[in-house]
């Protein structure tokens, strides 16, 4: 079974929602001005085993000291959320793979 | 059998329920097996018009058939884009399935509407039915008839 985010904010707190309700581009850009690292990846590429989804090129932050991510979260009928998780340095790593060349 | 599926985002607008199920009619004439795609309300709208499954056979929740989605699981994509999240999603399906697609871009404000279209226009090569539409599915209807009938199956 993939991940899935949104059970992952149920039932975690060691996230940080920097946005919300808010539009793809809006997201792109609050990635772009907080993390230390950025990858872009086209949208479908599976990030934590689930798909991201998006306007390409979408930008996924990356703080390895921190040991988080920043990723876009569209749902519907709620717009798309900036949201900052800890990941394991592997998953980093496959993020990194994934990356558009 | 070839296979159409219809992209559905948050049914806010009036006007996405019963286009979808006259462009599922339509495919279907056109000798397509179709399938719609939606969030949990959005394919209870369209249950609910069509108690009989009469336009409507297949029917999926939208997180489940973009997990499962790879490159032509389906041969044609029609996606409703009204709002910046269901571009989002269309766009995203269009890059996993790289297939021919039309994209239903609608909105009232007509600064919207030309954002939408924008986003769709720079990431995509979907054919773009799009009209300043609300509550009345009319002119989409009318756009949407000639998209479907050049389309090349």
């Amino acid at each position: 079974m993939s991940f899935c985010l949104e059970t992952y904010l149920q039932k975690s707190d060691d996230y940080n929602i920097l946005i919300s309700r808010a539009g793809f581009k809006q997201c792109a850009q609050l990635i772009e001005e907080n993390s230390r690292e950025i990858v872009y990846v086209n949208p479908g590429e599976k990030i934590l085993g689930a798909r991201i989804i998006g306007i390409p090129p979408i930008p996924i932050g990356l703080n390895e000291k921190k040991g988080t991510i920043i990723l876009p979260y569209t749902k519907p009928c709620y717009g798309t959320a900036a949201v900052e998780i800890p990941v394991e340095p592997e998953e980093m790593e496959k993020i990194k793979a994934a990356a558009r060349k | 059998m070839k296979k159409a599926l219809i992209l559905l985002g948050c049914p806010e607008s009036p006007s996405q329920t019963p286009l979808a199920i006259y462009a599922a009619y339509q495919l279907e004439l056109k000798g397509l097996q179709v399938t719609v795609a939606g969030t949990p309300s959005a394919l209870k709208m369209l249950e609910i018009s069509d108690p009989n499954k009469q336009y409507l056979k297949h029917k999926t929740d939208i997180e489940s058939c973009l997990d499962t989605l790879e490159e032509e699981t389906y041969d044609i994509l029609l996606g409703f884009a009204h709002n910046d999240a269901a571009v989002s999603y269309f766009i995203t399906f269009y890059h996993i399935l790289q297939v021919p697609a039309i994209s239903v871009v609608f909105a009232r404000d007509p600064v919207l509407l030309q954002e939408l279209e924008k986003e769709v226009t720079e990431t995509t090569k979907a054919r773009i039915v799009s009209a300043r539409a609300y509550h009345n599915p009319t002119p989409l209807k009318v756009r949407l008839d000639q998209a479907i009938n050049e389309l090349v199956i």
